[in-house]
């Protein structure tokens, strides 16, 4: 595992020379876009805010089956809490022609796992939003969705256009072949807009569009848990059954859990 | 000079080892105790393009360079060394040269399917009395008007138990002093092409290898590969290839011998602390992780001189002398890592140890590649 570099005067983690990869997700909601088009037809555009590099996973989009790809890259993006991230996101989306009938993006993302920028994304373009579903068909002019909720199962009805954020459950992301690899690497186009391109200012954005900082970061130090024996495999044996015993995980006379 | 893989091998290698993990790890204990390959999952690589690697899109292939091809096959080894052996020979050894010598209706015929995974493919030279000695191969083929009549017994053929195209070396002039060698495709379902039982190998087991006889088998001349006698260029141009194939094999069980290794050596404790802080096995990690890394080096010098279209026989042969040496080496210090649990079963250990053997011997043994090595530098 290589080891996290921080910038310890942003305070934001050192993005360049590390691998990115897509948000695992975010591949789901991408496969869910795949068999939306596939039984109702459409084009589907992938956008990401991120350093350079990110090129890197909007190829992989392209070979996963995306019509398109758009790299929101700028070093005035750097530094971005949820809402200056979802600032730029949604001013990229209104740049679209035509606008989109369904933002869909994944519930969260496994590095700050907040689940903040899908709704942010809506409220700011003020489409319907449903979070975490996991099932989607068109009905006439408007979704049908479902997701779980509190132990309930809703089924919600979504005009268009909207945003829906899913969970794992809604698709299983299919194994990309090689050779849309290498067309996505050797033919493919990843469109790139800076700043200037979505008509955006300096403090709009970045750090400096950012309403939260991040005020300490450190590695938690992880503590190895766990009673550590060592012996013969009859003592070793004893010795966990002494311990389940104690736990009550097993019973004393009957030995069993 | 650039060392690094370019963004695309990098997406290449996370893609490969996402699949190999997803769908082969969970039955790679079972292919080494049963020695069968679940068809489906055949069927699921031949619709991700592993069966055409560096054959070109126009015929069904991923149309990958060799540095790409060397990575997939090191990704899958990793996993499954039985699977990384059927991609290596199918796509080097069998496809590729159909690719280079097949004329156009040849690549319609055969390489279409062959790319598709639909006709896995054999490269048949070994014989009873000839293994490293190629010129003293006795399967003939005899011209009759417009069809050849083949016969003769193959031996160790990788993938031959499931094989739909079968490349065969056979010399077509024994009249003369000096034998002339032609290949020639002939299907599985040909009448007078019998597969013989499975062998059961000490390692990759899961590869169906095989013996393949053929007894008056009757080809038609359209399915001769390049022209008669042009046998030996084939094998030789093909050869270089395939080592490049198996180098990369032999470095992805190396590396997992290492991965277990060092996962082993962290987790066991004796003494009162992890392996991992005793000098020796210090010095058993770091001479493996180097001469893995040394390895990979090798196979992609050599990979990317072929993507130059320079010459690299000294250089496949270096990498796959090299890296088959060193699989052997890591399996056998990662097993004496692993102690007396490395030689049950319940650790992947003891299988590296026995696929890594094989790396030494196939596709040239490395009594050969040091041939082929000196050869080369007598002649600098």
């Amino acid at each position: 595992m290589p080891s996290i570099r921080i910038d310890r005067h942003r305070m934001t983690i050192i993005r360049e020379g590390v691998e990115s990869i897509i948000n695992p997700i975010d591949c789901v909601a991408l496969e869910a876009a795949l068999e939306l088009r596939e039984r109702e037809g459409g084009e589907i555009t992938v956008i990401s805010m991120g350093p350079p590099q990110s090129e890197e996973a909007l190829r992989e989009a392209l070979a996963f089956g995306a019509d398109q790809s758009i790299l929101l890259t700028d070093p005035a993006f750097a530094g971005a809490d949820t809402l200056a991230t979802s600032h730029v996101l949604a001013r990229a989306i209104t740049r679209l022609m035509p606008f989109p009938d369904l933002v869909l993006c994944g519930k969260q993302t496994i590095d700050s796992d907040t689940g903040h920028v899908g709704p942010q994304i809506a409220e700011e373009l003020d489409l319907p939003q449903v979070c975490g579903v996991h099932e989607i068909h068109l009905d006439g002019d408007s979704l049908m969705v479902k997701r779980l909720y509190d132990g309930f199962l809703d089924t919600l009805r979504v005009s268009l256009p909207a945003l829906l954020t899913v969970s794992h459950e809604i698709s299983v992301p299919h194994h990309i072949p090689l050779g849309n690899l290498e067309k996505a690497f050797s033919e493919g186009e990843v469109i790139r807009w800076g700043l200037e391109h979505l008509d955006l200012t300096e403090e709009e954005v970045g750090l400096c569009g950012s309403a939260t900082r991040v005020w300490k970061l450190h590695k938690a130090a992880a503590k190895r848990g766990g009673d550590i024996a060592s012996g013969s495999p009859q003592r070793l044996a004893e010795h966990l059954i002494r311990k389940l015993e104690a736990l009550s995980i097993i019973d004393e006379e009957e030995g069993k859990g | 000079m650039r060392l690094e893989p370019t963004m695309k091998q990098m997406v290449i290698r996370r893609t490969v080892r996402k699949f190999a993990e997803a769908r082969i790890s969970p039955v790679t204990e079972e292919i080494d105790r049963t020695g069968v390959f679940p068809m489906e999952i055949i069927e699921e690589l031949g619709k991700l393009h592993y069966f055409g690697l560096e054959i070109p899109a126009e015929y069904g292939g991923a149309g990958l360079d060799a540095v790409s091809y060397a990575i997939v096959v090191e990704e899958i080894s990793r996993t499954c060394a039985a699977f990384g052996l059927c991609i290596s020979v199918h796509n080097s050894v069998s496809a590729n040269p159909v690719y280079q010598f097949g004329n156009e209706a040849q690549r319609k015929t055969f390489l279409v399917p062959m790319a598709q995974g639909q006709k896995i493919g054999t490269f048949c030279l070994t014989e009873p009395n000839a293994g490293s000695d190629v010129s003293s191969i006795e399967t003939v083929a005899v011209r009759d008007k417009d069809t050849y009549v083949l016969n003769g017994n193959k031996i160790f053929v990788t993938n031959g138990g499931l094989s739909g195209v079968n490349l065969i070396f056979a010399s077509t002039n024994t009249s003369h002093k000096k034998k002339e060698f032609t290949v020639f495709i002939v299907e599985s379902k040909r009448e007078g092409l019998e597969k013989g039982p499975v062998e059961e190998l000490m390692g990759m087991r899961g590869n169906p290898v095989c013996p393949i006889a053929l007894n008056d088998c009757r080809v038609p001349a359209d399915n001769r590969l390049g022209a008669e006698g042009q046998g030996l260029k084939i094998a030789l141009s093909t050869l270089a290839g395939g080592r490049i194939g198996i180098a990369s094999q032999a470095l992805g069980i190396a590396q997992a011998s290492l991965d277990v290794s060092l996962k082993y050596a962290k987790e066991r404790y004796q003494f009162g602390k992890p392996l991992y802080e005793f000098g020796a096995i210090q010095n058993y990690l770091a001479n493996m992780a180097t001469r893995v890394e040394g390895a990979r080096l090798l196979i992609h010098r050599s990979a990317y001189l072929r993507d130059q279209g320079l010459a690299h026989t000294k250089e496949a042969a270096m990498a796959k002398l090299y890296a088959s040496e060193v699989a052997v080496e890591a399996t056998r210090i990662g097993l004496q890592i692993h102690g007396g649990y490395g030689y049950t079963k319940a650790y992947p250990i003891e299988r590296y140890y026995r696929d890594a053997k094989a790396c030494e011997i196939y596709e040239g043994t490395s009594e050969v590649q040091r041939m082929v090595i000196a050869r080369s530098l007598e002649s600098e």
